[in-house]
């Protein structure tokens, strides 16, 4: 049994991994060949075999080969290689001054260490909170479950830049929390400041764990609690179930989002730069140095925090390659999701459940409360005294905040609806085929713009296509309304990427077989059997680049043009303008369309499965 | 001509042969297992055919045109697979209308098929059932179903029953064979059980380590196994190790066993005949083999002490000790003997093989 | 494939769509980067519109440091043709690197030497004294600072907000200047440095932004600040927020907000034309009077400006050169070596 099982798998990497390229080889170098069986296409006839054509679906390959490198060509090769060009020069001559002289400093491998260490820190917080939310989720029913699992992705519908406001408006030291505390306790001071490592921790924890809390309940939505009732029957604890059978399992979602919450930690920007007090890290050093007029300094820094990124990704890989489960081990199709409590556990569970999503709620209420406040009375109370409408009226009087809103969701959800179709491409490309090198630089190169932070990127862009050059002629992206979505494309898409490989991975390759033996297609095969599957996983990543994409500040403030203008820089414009409320007003809009298109979303899930 | 044949067929995965330089063929209506230990290679052969696996060497031809480089979906072969693969996301109907939608057919011709493929699996009405709600059994239908309702050239079994209970799938066994016949297919069935060969095949191949090592009737190969890996393969047997000692009469050959030095005499064919003075090997079937109470002179009679006997049900397994030879037979009475008896064991000439290396 | 061929089509052709929708240009165009916001921005772009209804203007409004870095990074293909608002050192980086292209206004007799560029590359539009502000609510008038160094007063400790001086201008040219008062005697830092570390230990908190600043002084995170008046004003008058400020008695730095054309302008004309209009006595007296902008210009009627802008400043002379040149390298040391140290 185990045997066959063996080879099974072994075939399938057979099929999957050498075919195509042995394929690719052979059309490139006898082009004949093809037209000779394309000749013979024509005398091939009826019966159930009906007619003979090239080898095994070349073509498609092919196609999304070219795809895939031109988006990457010139999506992240051209216009990053210049960065790390850059960086590598000294006076015009090639030298690696710039980073012996970085690394000499104490300051800034200080701030590696503590990027790093945050990071770190926050991956294993955000894991902390996210996974076991996710199974509260998925595997308990209890009254107001799906209001409730909704409520919990809800910080990623807190819009930046006053999201961090309101953070502080919450639990700053003259926030609501600390003013109930003063008044519980009846103390001089605030009894804390949000400043320093736990305060970082604190909100990267609470920004980031939906990147855990999503993928995984994405990934167990597709695992089947038989297994686990197996495990469970074969006098396994509770424990070993979860570390043995569950978490292999989840291993692909669990690594995607473990990923994902390391790089954006090291690329936080915001957080550390309003509530760091004396914590440096890399991007407020890139920052500070920027500031000062030093690029060379601020280039060579972020050169540094993109090798950290990247090899991060590089650490996680080799992680999953060892964890990688069998497809063969996932025998009969049936993969329900049950629910799995009884008793005290269950009642735990729910309270643990409704408290923590309240807990959640409460910046974003903040956020409102900031929107109705009337600006200057609230000075020393724990509530505004007195509210207005002002702010609104402010928003909604005006034509130009209408446009700001749709240029931001037309642009996202063009970047969305790119990135989900290229992660298809990439993720038809790379799934399972983890042990060549080729692969592992794709999905190396694919999380570039996300290594990178923001400003880097749009910077890259700008002087890549800012001009006509040999690689892109006289193409010019800058100044016209399409950079800012080609930007939040090649920001976003690794998000969509990693969601939509770790789902793929999770399907059953048998069915895509069966649907062979079927009859079916490529694109029958693509559009009936794996689209249906992974459209959970998918929703999920897309979603997600959407609602940040449509949030971006750092880039688009360096190449959004009027046609464009989308709804961060009008927050940032209103808070330039010290209109604290009317920033907040927009956020609150913004969070609005946010939880009305995850509703679409939701629906749109459910339609599918 | 052969409905489908398989030449010279080669294949390996990284450095390891999975197959190696096997062909075989399969007559239309015909219904052709492939059975072996796990790991034979008969899946990757059954791959292979369906389209999924590319040969590295060799040709597969069906109704005589090369199909080699033809790819699956475009072969119009159905696959059961061990375990199902039903997709999870359709239902019971959409699942065995999947492949007549991908062909495009009209949806009244596909209703009348689905209903016609249901019942024939013996699942009407379960139309609109969600497969993850169907047994094993039920799940195991709805896969032939599905196979059957794309009116195959050629059905493909890789070992569907596998994932059954004992009773389940000795039913659904009949059954498969019925259908089968039936409709009137042509179906290659991979299976490591043996029994399971025997009861639903017209003709087998017993695959090793990658070879072909016999293909025949189940009768034939399993009376008259050709080779020592085959005759360990399928059930039990005596093997006994001989030494040639003449060929005097045509037709029949003369043995010594090693163990006991008794005298065997073998029919041999033409072309089979064993060089002298070297040992090789003989087999029998414990069931062949007869035990009475007193040496007669009958030929190749070998008198033996009873050493154990297990009681199994309808027969009993009794082993015996030929000075120093030990064989096994099979008997429906075993009161008849008791344990440390003396008795005397007949090998009927024509019941017993002699096998190749 | 039929339907994969379908898909692509209506994407390239939605495509097409889009952009012919949205590139509708006309040579009669001008695009003005600019901090000033857009309140202000919108009133002054209708009342030219209403003099040039031919022109279609539009603005870009960003913080003058991202103005530096977009205009730096389109140097190959330039696509701002005026940069209205900036400090003058910026201006006076941007122009060094050549990003700026020199232009004469009609007005340019009536600018102090020290508030335009010596080859016209820019010119000063608004003036921005810095001052330091407390909350009235919380300190009485009497005891609050009245010059730089009360703040670093020991009852002030941990009560003092500042503002993170490396995005800010007004903030560099505060600390640029409590630098220079020892500098340009010692010609080195130190003294400065020191102040700084008697300042930090005073410090409550560096906040990210002004905004957030003001927001924190009211709420009494802390009870002083330094900051600059028209800010000030908006806070006070604007806001009504409970805050209160001294000029520092021994004079405070005056930045100059200014404006300048950008090198490559595709409609440098049009660019010149708006320049001039924003920089009328109409135009500085209706920015004064709504905006909190103190202008520049010396010929101003200086009875139409609102009273607080007719105080007496008492500008300290800085070498605004020597101090954009060294400010990158005393604040790094700043950064490095003195922030947050009384916090170990």
């Amino acid at each position: 049994m185990c045997g066959t099982s063996l080879t099974f798998h072994h075939d399938l990497r057979m099929f999957w991994g050498y075919a195509p390229l042995v394929g690719v080889a052979q059309m490139s170098k006898h082009p004949a060949t093809v037209g000779q069986s394309r000749h013979r296409t024509s005398d091939g006839k009826a019966a159930p075999v009906s007619q003979r054509r090239p080898p095994v679906a070349l073509s498609p390959r092919l196609i999304l080969l070219l795809i895939v490198g031109v988006v990457l060509l010139y999506g992240v090769i051209y216009p990053n290689l210049h960065v790390v060009l850059q960086s590598l020069q000294r006076d015009g001559n090639w030298s690696l001054q710039n980073y012996r002289e970085i690394l000499a400093q104490r300051i800034v491998l200080k701030a590696i260490i503590s990027s790093v260490a945050i990071s770190v820190l926050t991956v294993m917080f955000c894991a902390g909170i996210g996974i076991p939310l996710a199974f509260l989720f998925e595997r308990f029913t209890f009254p107001a479950r799906r209001l409730f699992a909704t409520l919990a992705a809800l910080p990623l519908v807190l819009p930046p830049l006053v999201g961090t406001v309101a953070f502080i408006f919450l639990c700053g030291e003259s926030g609501i929390l600390a003013r109930v505390a003063q008044s519980i306790f009846h103390l001089e001071r605030a009894p804390w400041s949000l400043r320093g490592w736990p305060a970082l921790l604190l909100f990267h924890a609470y920004t980031m764990y939906p990147f855990f809390y999503v993928l995984t309940g994405a990934g167990l939505s597709r695992i089947d609690a038989a297994l686990a009732e197996a495990g469970r029957s074969l006098g396994a604890r509770r424990a070993r179930v979860l570390t043995r059978i569950v978490l292999p399992q989840l291993t692909p979602s669990l690594v995607a989002a473990a990923l994902l919450t390391f790089m954006t930690s090291m690329a936080s920007f915001s957080a550390p730069l309003l509530f760091g007090g004396g914590v440096r890290m890399l991007t407020l050093e890139i920052y500070t140095a920027r500031q000062r007029g030093d690029l060379t300094l601020a280039l060579t820094e972020t050169v540094i925090l993109a090798v950290i990124s990247l090899s991060a990704l590089v650490f996680f890989q080799r992680y999953e390659g060892t964890r990688r489960f069998a497809a063969a081990a996932m025998k009969g199709a049936a993969k329900t999701r049950r629910t799995i409590a009884t008793g005290s556990a269950r009642v735990v569970a729910m309270a643990f459940g409704v408290l923590f999503s309240l807990l959640l709620v409460l910046p974003v209420l903040t956020l409102v409360v900031v929107s109705f406040a009337r600006e200057g009375s609230w000075t020393t109370q724990t509530l505004p005294p007195s509210y207005t409408l002002a702010n609104y009226a402010r928003i909604f009087s005006d034509s130009a905040a209408r446009e700001v809103f749709l240029n931001s969701l037309s642009m996202s959800a063009l970047a969305a609806v790119a990135a989900l179709l290229w992660s298809f491409c990439v993720a038809a490309l790379i799934v399972r085929k983890r042990r060549r090198t080729w692969h592992r630089l794709l999905s190396w190169l694919i999380l570039v713009p996300w290594a990178l932070p923001g400003t880097v990127v749009a910077v890259s862009l700008a002087e890549a296509y800012g001009k006509p050059s040999s690689l892109a002629g006289s193409f010019i992206l800058v100044g016209t309304f399409w950079i800012l979505p080609v930007v939040y494309f090649l920001r976003f898409m690794p998000l969509v990427v990693r969601s939509v490989q770790a789902s793929m991975e999770q399907v059953d390759e048998a069915l895509d077989q069966a649907g062979r033996s079927l009859g079916a297609r490529w694109w029958q095969r693509f559009f009936r059997i794996t689209l249906p599957l992974v459209w959970p996983g998918a929703v999920a990543g897309t979603l997600l680049a959407f609602v940040i994409a449509l949030g971006e500040y750092v880039a688009s403030v360096l190449v959004f043009v009027p046609s464009n203008r989308p709804i961060s820089i009008a927050i940032a414009s209103e808070l330039r303008d010290f209109n604290l409320g009317a920033a907040a007003a927009y956020g609150v809009v913004l969070m609005a369309i946010i939880a009305v298109s995850m509703m679409v979303a939701g629906r749109l899930e459910r339609l599918r499965s | 001509m052969p409905l489908l044949s398989l030449k010279n067929i080669s294949k390996r995965f990284d450095s390891t042969p999975a197959v190696a330089d096997i062909s075989l063929d399969v007559e239309r209506g015909e219904f052709f297992g492939l059975l072996g230990p796990s790991g034979c290679g008969k899946t990757t052969t059954l791959r292979m055919i369906a389209g999924l696996e590319k040969p590295d060497a060799g040709t597969i031809e069906f109704d005589g045109r090369d199909i080699t480089d033809l790819p699956a979906e475009r072969r119009g072969f159905g696959m059961v697979f061990q375990n199902y693969a039903l997709f999870p996301h359709l239902n019971v109907s959409e699942n065995v209308a999947f492949g007549l939608r991908a062909r495009h057919r009209p949806a009244a011709e596909i209703k009348e098929r689905v209903k016609g493929a249901l019942e024939l699996v013996q699942l009407p009405g379960y139309e609109k059932r969600r497969v993850d709600e169907l047994s094993g059994g039920q799940q195991q239908r709805v896969a032939i179903a599905r196979a059957i309702a794309i009116e195959p050239a050629l059905l493909l079994f890789d070992e569907p029953l596998s994932n059954l209970d004992v009773t389940l799938r000795e039913e659904t066994r009949g059954e498969l064979r019925e259908l089968v016949g039936r409709l009137g297919l042509t179906a290659v069935y991979v299976t490591h059980d043996q029994e399971e060969a025997f009861a639903l095949c017209d003709r087998i191949s017993v695959m090793v380590g990658g070879g072909l090592l016999q293909t025949g009737a189940p009768r034939e190969l399993y009376e008259h196994p050709a080779k020592l890996a085959v005759a360990r393969f399928l059930g039990r047997n005596n093997l006994i190790q001989v030494m040639r000692l003449s060929s005097s009469n045509e037709g029949t050959g003369e043995f010594k066993t090693l163990q006991g030095g008794h005298t065997l005499r073998v029919l041999i064919q033409k072309g089979e005949l064993a060089p002298l003075n070297k040992p090789c090997t003989l087999a029998i079937r414990p069931e062949h083999v007869v035990l009475r109470h007193a040496a007669d002179s009958l030929e190749n009679t070998i008198p033996a002490e009873v050493r154990e006997i297990n009681f199994a049900g309808a027969t009993s397994t009794v082993k015996l000790d030929a000075g120093g030879l030990l064989l096994e037979a099979l008997v429906l009475q075993p009161n008849a003997f008791a344990v440390g008896t003396r008795c005397a064991a007949v090998l009927p000439a024509e019941r017993i093989s002699l096998l190749k290396e | 494939m039929r339907a994969a061929k379908l898909l692509l089509t209506i994407a390239c052709f939605s495509a097409l769509l889009f952009s012919c929708n949205r590139s509708g240009s006309s040579t009669n165009k001008l695009l003005i980067y600019t901090p000033h916001g857009q309140d202000m921005l919108r009133d002054f772009v209708a009342q030219y519109k209403t003099q040039h209804p031919q022109v279609t203007v539009e603005f870009l409004d960003m913080g003058s440091r991202e103005i530096l870095e977009r205009v730096r990074a389109e140097r190959n293909r330039p696509q701002a043709d005026l940069w209205w608002g900036a400090a003058h050192t910026t201006f006076q980086t941007a122009a060094e690197e050549n990003l700026l292209a020199p232009y004469r206004p009609t007005w340019n007799a009536n600018v102090p030497e020290s508030s335009r560029d010596a080859n016209d590359n820019w010119y000063g539009t608004y003036q921005t004294p810095e001052v330091i502000v407390y909350n009235s609510d919380a300190v009485k008038a009497e005891e609050a600072p009245k010059d730089w160094d009360d703040v670093l007063d020991p009852k002030w400790r941990d009560k003092v907000l500042i503002r993170n001086p490396n995005p800010s201008d007004s903030m560099r040219a505060i600390f640029g200047a409590m630098i220079w008062r020892f500098y340009k005697d010692a010609g080195t830092p130190d003294k400065g440095y020191e102040w700084l570390r008697r300042l930090d230990a005073n410090v409550h908190e560096y906040t990210a932004d002004g905004t957030l600043l003001m927001q924190k002084l009211v709420r009494r995170e802390g009870l002083i600040t330094l900051w600059n008046l028209p800010d000030v004003w908006i806070y006070k008058e604007q806001k009504g927020f409970p805050i209160a400020y001294n000029f520092p008695a021994s004079g405070t730095p005056v930045i100059t907000d200014g404006i300048a054309i950008v090198r490559g302008a595709q409609h440098e004309a049009e660019a010149k034309r708006f320049y001039e209009f924003v920089t009328t006595s109409e135009a500085l007296v209706l920015a004064a009077k709504k905006y909190y902008r103190v202008p520049v210009r010396t010929d101003i009627d200086r009875s139409q400006l609102p009273a607080w802008m007719n105080e007496k400043v008492n500008a300290m002379p800085l070498d605004w050169n020597v101090l954009r040149k060294q400010s990158g390298e005393w604040l790094r040391y700043w950064d490095t070596e003195i922030r947050d140290h009384n916090k170990q």
